[in-house]
């Protein structure tokens, strides 16, 4: 594979990773006010991406993929609300641990690498023309 | 020094210029991607320096492309910068900037090969 | 008095003209002095396509002005362009001539 082809290849697997980011990201804000629907129960827990580079066989570039969804551990928050089903003895629900101010900044960096990704895409093929065009006689 | 062939010089750079290109696109990806560091190609000086104006030279351990033998070593390289957490030295808009150089030369490139190959055209010509 | 050195002579400011230009001054005097000048204008477009050549190298070794690039090859190509003409005309006359009929 040469290695323009190759370089399309990557970026593509680019534009994947940062969409899946996205994704978690939008759901995450999505359910940042799921409790759960008996007393004392878990709300929604907020998911975390972890990239991991790999290596293409077929082209020898680095390509990056979802390594893993995982789960915040961080402590849900509590808040006092004794009529909500998911409230426990003492009236407090727990909420999700997701900042709503965190996950904007999370998306925008997403947002960023995905253009840049976009970026790379856009040069590939424009050198491929540019080679092609070699051929062309005026 | 012998002569150079101008078209195989410039065939030899624009395959240079594919791999960085490849290599720019590899630290683009991999800007979030914990524990990745930053690469590049050597520079293509050190190529000629390294394997004269012959084509064909293939050392082991080397990205190949394709059906060209022409290899060239890419490798991390050093990162003078404050380490973030994740360790990763990728930093975007020097990658972009490496890619608006891929991009001059490879026009520049293209454009050589079309003057001087038309040139060879219009002579036989007629 | 124009003798066929001074034919060929050209001022500073002139130098920049092609060389079809100095053949068509030069055209004035017929004889020896048309070798000169076609000889002049072959030597000239060698000097400019090696030049060009040369630029053209070290702008693929990445240590080129890129005007300075485009310049030559340019310059190079206009000359080259000018004595593919000559020639062909040239050809074209000696195929008239030899069917003229005698």
């Amino acid at each position: 594979m040469d290695a323009l082809t190759a370089t399309l290849r990557i970026a593509a697997s680019g534009l994947g990773a940062q969409s899946e980011r996205l994704r978690v990201v939008s759901e995450n804000l999505a359910n940042a006010q799921s409790t759960g629907n008996f007393p004392g129960a878990d709300p929604y827990q907020r998911k975390t991406v972890t990239f991991v580079s790999e290596l293409d066989r077929v082209s020898g570039g680095s390509l990056v993929d979802v390594g893993a969804i995982d789960r915040d551990p961080s402590a849900f928050r509590l808040e006092f609300e004794p009529g909500n089903i998911a409230a426990d003895e003492n009236g407090y629900v727990k909420l999700p641990n997701v900042n709503v101010l965190i996950e904007m900044a999370d998306m925008t960096e997403a947002n960023r690498s995905y253009e840049a990704n976009l970026q790379v895409i856009r040069q590939a093929r424009d050198l491929i023309s540019m080679t092609i065009d070699l051929m062309r006689t005026p | 020094m012998e002569p150079v062939n101008l078209f195989d010089l410039a065939t030899r750079q624009s395959q240079w210029l594919a791999v960085r290109q490849t290599a720019i696109a590899g630290n683009i990806a991999n800007v979030n991607t914990p524990g990745y560091l930053a690469r590049d190609v050597e520079p293509f000086e050190k190529v000629l320096d390294r394997t004269g104006m012959m084509l064909g030279s293939t050392q082991p351990g080397h990205m190949g492309f394709g059906a060209t033998e022409a290899s060239f070593r890419t490798q991390a390289q050093e990162y003078n910068g404050a380490l973030l957490p994740s360790k990763n030295t990728v930093v975007v808009e020097n990658e972009l900037m490496k890619a608006g150089e891929v991009r001059r030369a490879f026009e520049m490139n293209t454009a050589i090969v079309k003057a001087f190959h038309g040139m060879l055209l219009s002579v036989s010509k007629g | 008095m124009l003798g066929p050195v001074g034919a060929l002579r050209l001022t500073p400011a002139l130098t920049s003209e092609t060389s079809a230009t100095s053949l068509s001054q030069s055209g004035t005097t017929a004889g020896a002095s048309f070798a000169d000048a076609l000889a002049k204008a072959a030597s000239s477009s060698v000097g400019k396509l090696e030049n060009a050549e040369a630029l053209s190298v070290e702008a693929l070794k990445g240590n080129a002005d890129t005007r300075q690039v485009v310049d030559a090859v340019m310059s190079a190509q206009q000359t080259l362009q000018a004595a593919v003409a000559i020639r062909d005309k040239i050809v074209s006359a000696y195929l008239e001539v030899s069917r003229m009929s005698i």
